[in-house]
């Protein structure tokens, strides 16, 4: 299991666009930003709507569990703040309440081959100082199946 | 959808390389100078000839000043090292890479604006590691990759790669294929920084891993070098010293990306998808046309992408595609006859063109495929700067 606790992460710089979502996460609540007029969930923040230009852009909450859309294992140690974490797992997830919105984390309190595409994984919230609050992601129990 | 109006009406009739080395020696200027001279050399041009300029000067690796003349090399600098006499045209791109400074070229060419434009690509490779992180702060499009440790373009294509391999139930062992395949061809590459260095199928499955699903041989090495080509129309190619290789036609992705967003698989294969398109309508080929394919491997899964959304095989199949010796010199679609990135160091698409063009025009060498008529390019990776191209033996 990697160990980030030696790790110095780079600190997150706000901006206009961006801004609600780490105001969110400081408070330990996820808010995506969400289009007005066709109601998809994006993310990054962006200034238009991506899939239909509306400018009409507000950040609402969402749910914070989802899949693992898609994963790399790093374990080339090239910048040295992340080397004592190799091999770590950086994670694509897709929220269930915000399909396409391609969120990016690490995985948790989890051995690396725990990352498959598909696996379920909720939110944790790692505070990395004062003012900013990362989202991550730890593995969640799986679904219920409802099929018969 | 007819045919496009000027195919063929633009040639590619000159080609140039510097040494290729692993660190950098020398300036990157003095690089490009000597790719610049050879490609002029080769056309049998003088320099007072030469009155057009384009290029792409971009540094990829993350982390470094881009210094001109050392970490790239801008038309300005070139201008100021050839003091060309005749100089009527000049400009560079800031986007869908080399190929986008090739496409600009042709249409110079095409408007009449310069007769023989030279393009060149410069790439360096600095000191230190290559992709570096943000420093303490991670700002604009970083802000939401950088502290979770996804540094360059390698793991940002990796997350694309283990959704693919998953989504489509695949194995990374069969890409080894790809990987010696490419260096078998580097053998017949004497600028290729891998010339004279075999790969084995035990030196793929032992290397080191680099960002799963990549190990070491899935990555195109860093090195220091530049290559260049002339462009002209077809008719003032005909007086050249080489035989020219015809451009039947070209494309640009038109699928947009959304910055700090990645891993997506669909952005990789709408992005390739719609640059192919354009391609295949304007020379009124299809991929069952093609004889001889170079598909950009700046990281190997790039070439998967690009066989699927260019349309040579179906979404899933390019593991399986590439086997076989499909892809061999004497194969069925030969891919990547010059080495790839893989094998030449990376240097980006513009070597994928020149590949593309020495094969249309016979000029190939110990590598040259039998009786290409029609030769494919895909220049880079298809998401962001991708471009496609046709390059044919004889106008049509």
């Amino acid at each position: 299991m990697s160990d980030w606790s030696k790790v110095t992460r780079p600190a997150p710089v706000p901006n206009e666009w961006t801004r609600p979502f780490w105001e969110a996460a400081r408070r330990g609540a996820l808010e995506l930003q969400r289009c007005q007029s066709c109601r998809s969930f994006q993310h990054p923040p962006y200034a238009t709507c991506v899939k239909c230009i509306s400018v009409d852009l507000k950040f609402e909450p969402v749910r914070g569990i989802g899949s693992i859309y898609a994963y790399t294992i790093m374990y080339h140690t090239g910048d040295k703040r992340f080397a004592p974490a190799v091999p770590y797992a950086s994670i694509i997830v897709e929220l269930d309440d915000a399909p396409g919105a391609l969120m990016v984390g690490n995985l948790l309190g989890a051995p690396v081959s725990e990352a498959k595409v598909g696996r379920r994984v909720e939110v944790v919230f790692e505070q990395l100082n004062d003012d900013i609050t990362l989202p991550q992601f730890k593995l969640a129990a799986p679904r219920k199946s409802t099929a018969g | 959808m007819p045919k496009w109006e000027n195919r063929c009406k633009i040639a590619l009739a000159g080609v140039g390389y510097s040494k290729v080395t692993r660190s950098a020696d020398l300036a990157l200027a003095a690089h490009a100078l000597e790719a610049v001279k050879g490609a002029i050399a080769d056309s049998g041009l003088k320099m007072e000839d030469v009155d057009g300029l384009s290029t792409y000067p971009e540094l990829p690796a993350t982390g470094h000043a881009e210094v001109d003349g050392i970490s790239v090399v801008s038309v300005n600098c070139m201008m100021a090292m050839l003091k060309l006499p005749n100089l009527t045209w000049h400009m560079q791109v800031g986007n869908n890479n080399i190929g986008g400074a090739v496409q600009q070229a042709a249409n110079a060419l095409l408007a009449g604006v310069c007769r023989y434009a030279v393009v060149w690509r410069a790439m360096h490779n600095p000191k230190g590691t290559y992709q570096n992180l943000p420093g303490a702060q991670a700002a604009g499009a970083t802000q939401f990759t950088g502290p979770f440790g996804f540094g360059g373009p390698g793991q940002h294509m990796a997350v694309a790669y283990t959704r693919y391999l998953e989504r489509h139930n695949q194995s990374r062992d069969k890409m080894a294929t790809l990987a010696l395949t490419q260096r078998k061809h580097t053998q017949h590459n004497p600028h290729a920084f891998f010339y004279g260095t075999p790969l084995t199928r035990e030196d793929y499955f032992n290397s080191r891993m680099v960002a799963y699903p990549f190990c070491l041989y899935d990555c195109d090495i860093p090195v220091q070098g530049a290559v260049a080509v002339v462009l002209t129309t077809a008719e003032r190619a005909r007086d050249l010293k080489p035989k020219p290789a015809y451009l039947a036609s070209y494309g640009q992705r038109l699928h947009f990306e959304v910055a700090g967003r990645i891993g997506s698989l669909a952005d990789y294969m709408e992005g390739g998808a719609s640059s192919a398109k354009l391609t295949w309508e304007r020379s009124g080929f299809s991929p069952k046309d093609v004889d001889v394919a170079q598909i950009y491997d700046g990281f190997s899964a790039s070439v998967l992408y690009g066989l699927e959304s260019y349309g040579f095989c179906k979404q899933g199949e390019a593991l399986d595609f590439i086997q076989g010796g499909r892809i061999a010199l004497d194969g069925e679609l030969p891919l990547n006859t010059f080495g790839g990135s893989l094998g030449t160091g990376r240097i980006h698409g513009l070597w994928h063109i020149i590949e593309g063009a020495l094969q249309a025009s016979g000029r190939a060498g110990s590598r040259q495929v039998k009786d290409v008529k029609v030769s494919f390019v895909g220049a880079s990776a298809p998401i962001v700067t991708g471009t496609t191209f046709i390059f044919t033996r004889e106008p049509y």
